[in-house]
């Protein structure tokens, strides 16, 4: 018994740590309306400027001091004027995708700096990091500075924010901001200050947790903060992202429990491995499913949405004719001309680029099918494509199934997963949608990826190339191998394309406009999110085989979950709403990768991860203009190119209309 | 076993709260019916229960004798078709896409397999039947225009459009000349004649527009508090002392 109570003892502090950014996912969400995905990165940036400042000599309070009340505000500042604050109250996702953006960016801009793996970690800014050993039951009990900090933390800050929270003078102005910032503005209240406020104290929290976590492990990296930030939206959802004290309830009991299955199971189990750390993500799974505050998150009305503009309608309908008839016109000596040049002129390296660029675009495809037609913000994309590489590596090398056989297995089983997800999404819409693919993402990395009999061992599998009709495609940069990954692409752009100005089409935008107008139209509203999910399922794993088959292996981490939300943010970037838009994005990704690898060596010590974050960081950097553009920027550059050169203003009514042209 | 729709003793409550209560009534073919009662009678509650949106909890909803699925899209395709109190258009789509949606979704034309077969074209007889609708609702010249961006009673007429496109038997308007000008309100009661007129088509009306309702409506039901406190013609209804002290006590 007593082992037990040492086990629950000694993870209250790290149950305090979920506890914490939970409390921080919780106030940002009822005081800016925003779910923020970007509280693990902004932490991991202020715990990595509280670790430089430190091993740059500043003593480590005045530190912790600088991080949390003047750098972090600052910055919930500029969050709030940049991104937030240009987002109409109603327009929910932009507010996941833009946060989503900085979930992605903010790790990019801080490892450009100072490399991912080099900042070590610092003290904990109070207390002494062995305190005197406490004796509890037989055994001794540990607690260390940085431990008894986050504790003592996660006490104040509850007790003050509920204080706050409930008090008429600062928690009902910013309750009431985002229910309706334009009905808060006609009771005599700033409410562009009260969001700014609000941001402000949100920024402080994730400054805190920051510096907070930063001296648990070295080296501080973003990874960490990720597997908090997620295991902590178990814990807010117990008390559906409203309720401060079941947050920390959550946290706390998530930690313990954590702590205590961990005492109890063989450390070399499989157990081990694999359910200890997948427990907040079944957590969160069946909250998102049975907690009925979780289903209603969206249900939310703005009395004076009236008075707002118009969110911006899908932009598919809004892009000049003239661009689509010059891709009609010219496609043919497009694609013609590049073949002609890739089988002639391109250099092994630029081949291999191509050919992996083009496995991106088909899984880039995936996510205007489901993302851009049907709505639905999912960050699993990258798990299907693991699911369609793994069925493919296992099938081909362990059972001698001919590869291109194999891929297609591949991709049925990954749009079976597809179509298993879709089951809970039916019940689901919005944020609840964009959670539950990012548990399901999760648990494929933690559970399914990681045995051998699904991702090959630590060390993946090596996948074969075709073999027909007698030409050699196994070299990196097989020219043969190229030309068949750009048919394949063709083939998949060609479905989706046709899906796109088809009657699924039509359908899938009403539905995702207006379910129940649509369900009134007589659209079965279940069949075409089911189909939806599946076909996007499918065609990401026809891109994770070719991926696959690109690289002539296939790891477990190839396609880890942060690679979901980093996809679905470069593809919104690029232009989720067509089928070229995820082309651009797929050969973008691939391309830009390439061309860094150029950069002089005095620019990049850290080549690796320098080039990695930087390609992300170019691809990704204009979700941020969602809010404006949700047709992605590029899209919105050729829109406003095309207009130019053929004259086509002004455009349609509706656009005008959402630009404020009378 | 004649009648086009019968409601028995239909009841429903939120969370304990009876909002419709033992609601009986059965409507003809090509008859037109108008819900009349004050806020919070339960009218549309009772609409939403007959689209197939919220599921009752006692009593019977029947179509031409037999029971209706649970899904409204799925009643929807049976035949019942339903206009919004707040429109709900597609943003971004076309009135013509509007009423294509609804038209292949009645067909079963809607799916993949389709669009891949015909390289996701519309057929030209779809196109023809879509412009016929538009024309009954006097749309048809503004047909490529995005329906967001029309006028209120135009774009209640694109949804009356898309609702008749599947050729209903039954349509239920919530509220059709909410927000309208008086004006606008007389177009659309022309509408809705012509359309009965032209398809046959039943329907329940609610509209707190009492000249609407008449124009409309053959029959009417007054409702309150979920009830049904009044039937009969339009003159008998209004007349009801109960009716005029409930709701019209004031502006009768």
């Amino acid at each position: 018994m007593s082992e037990f109570f040492s086990f629950v003892l000694q993870n209250v502090p790290w149950g305090c740590t979920f506890a914490l950014v939970a409390v921080g996912l919780v106030l940002t969400y009822r005081a800016t309306g925003v779910f923020n995905f970007g509280f693990g990165a902004e932490a991991y940036a202020a715990g990595v400027i509280y670790a430089e400042l430190y091993w740059h000599g500043v003593d480590r309070l005045w530190a912790a001091i600088l991080v949390v009340v003047v750098i972090a505000p600052l910055f919930g500042v500029l969050l709030d004027w940049g991104l937030f604050s240009r987002i109409p109250p109603g327009n929910s996702m932009a507010k996941i995708v833009t946060s989503l953006g900085v979930m992605v960016v903010l790790p990019s801009v801080v490892q450009i700096f100072v490399g991912a793996t080099n900042v070590s970690a610092p003290p904990a800014p109070l207390f002494n990091e062995y305190l005197p050993v406490w004796h509890i039951g037989s055994g001794p009990l540990f607690v260390s500075g940085s431990e008894l900090t986050t504790m003592l933390a996660t006490a104040i800050v509850l007790v003050v924010l509920m204080l706050g929270l409930r008090s008429r003078r600062f928690g009902l102005p910013m309750r009431a901001a985002v229910e309706s910032p334009k009905l808060l503005e006609l009771m005599g209240v700033n409410a562009k200050r009260v969001s700014r406020g609000s941001w402000m104290l949100a920024t402080m929290l994730a400054g805190l947790a920051g510096v907070l976590f930063a001296p648990t492990e070295t080296p501080v990296s973003a990874n960490n903060y990720s597997v908090i930030l997620v295991a902590a939206i178990a814990a807010a959802a117990l008390g559906a992202l409203r309720s401060l004290p079941l947050a920390v309830v959550g946290g706390v009991a998530l930690g313990v429990v954590q702590g205590v299955v961990q005492g109890y199971v063989a450390s070399d189990s499989v157990w081990y491995q694999a359910l200890v750390p997948s427990l907040p993500f079944f957590i969160l799974l069946v909250l998102l499913l049975v907690h009925p505050g979780m289903r209603r998150l969206e249900n939310r009305n703005d009395p004076m949405s009236g008075v707002e503009p118009p969110a911006p309608p899908p932009a598919l309908a809004l892009r000049p004719p003239h661009i689509n008839r010059v891709i009609h016109r010219f496609r043919w000596l497009v694609l013609g001309t590049v073949t002609l040049v890739v089988i002639t002129f391109t250099p092994g390296p630029w081949i291999a680029a191509l050919t992996i660029g083009a496995s991106f675009s088909v899984i880039f495809l995936s996510i205007t099918l489901i993302t851009g037609l049907a709505g639905q913000l999912s960050l699993a994309q990258a798990a299907f494509a693991g699911v369609g590489a793994a069925t493919t590596a296992q099938l081909a090398v362990n059972e001698n199934v001919p590869v291109l056989i194999a891929a297609v297995a591949g991709a049925v089983v990954a749009g079976l997963g597809g179509w298993v997800a879709s089951l809970p999404a039916l019940r689901l819409r919005g944020l609840p949608v964009t959670l539950l693919t990012l548990c399901l993402a999760l648990l494929a990395d933690n559970l399914i990826f990681p045995t051998s009999w699904i991702g090959g061992g630590d060390n993946g599998l090596n996948v074969p190339r075709p073999h027909i009709f007698g030409i050699d495609f196994t070299a990196v940069d097989s020219k043969p191998f190229l030309l068949l990954s750009l048919a394949v692409l063709l083939a998949v752009s060609g479905v989706v394309h046709v899906l796109l100005r088809g009657t699924t089409g039509r359908a899938l935008s009403a539905v995702h406009v207006s379910p129940v107008g649509a369900a009134s139209a007589g659209v079965s509203v279940r069949r075409l999110t089911m189909f939806v999910f599946f076909l996007s399922a499918a065609i990401a794993g026809i891109g994770g085989a070719l991926f696959a088959m690109s690289y002539l292996q296939e790891s477990p981490s190839d396609f880890n979950w942060f690679f979901g939300p980093t996809f679905l943010v470069i593809v919104v970037t690029v232009g989720a709403t067509t089928v070229e838009g995820a082309i651009e994005a797929g050969f973008g990704y691939a391309l830009i990768a390439q061309a860094l690898t150029y950069l002089p060596s005095t620019v990049s010590t850290n080549t690796n991860a320098t080039q990695g974050a930087l390609t992300v960081l170019i691809l990704s950097v204009g979700a941020f203009t969602y809010a404006t553009h949700p047709e992605g920027i590029v899209e919105a550059v050729k829109r406003s190119l095309a207009r130019t050169v053929f004259r086509a203003v002004p455009a349609n009514p509706a656009e005008r209309q959402t630009r404020g042209v009378s | 076993m004649n009648h086009l729709l019968e409601v028995d003793d239909v009841s429903k409550s939120f969370g304990g709260h009876a909002v419709v209560r033992h609601v009986s009534f059965v409507l003809d073919a090509g008859a037109s019916l108008g819900l009349v009662g004050s806020n919070g009678a339960g009218k549309t509650t009772l609409f939403r229960c007959i689209a197939g949106e919220l599921p009752i909890d006692s009593g019977s909803i029947l179509l031409d004798g037999a029971a209706l699925p649970s899904r409204p899209d799925a009643r929807a395709r049976r035949g019942i078709a339903r206009t919004f109190q707040i429109v709900e258009l597609f943003g971004g789509q076309t009135v013509l896409d509007h009423v294509l949606v609804a038209l292949q979704a009645h067909q079963g034309r809607q799916g993949p397999w389709r669009d891949l077969v015909h390289g996701g074209r519309t057929s030209s007889s779809e196109r023809e039947k879509c412009m016929n609708i538009l024309a009954l609702v006097g749309l048809a010249d503004r047909a490529e225009i995005p329906a967001t961006t029309l006028s209120l009673g135009d774009r209640r007429a694109v949804e009356l459009a898309r609702a008749l496109v599947g050729e209903p038997r039954l349509l239920l308007a919530d509220e059709p000349s909410s927000g309208l000008d008086g004006e606008e309100s007389r177009i659309l009661i022309r509408i809705l004649n012509r359309v009965r007129k032209e398809t046959g088509v039943a329907v329940i009306l609610v509209d707190h527009d009492l000249g609407t309702v008449k124009a409309v409506a053959d029959t009417v039901i007054a409702m309150d508090a979920g009830a049904v406190i009044a039937a009969g013609s339009y003159e008998t209804v209004v007349s009801n002392p109960q009716v005029m002290s409930s709701w019209l006590g004031q502006s009768s």
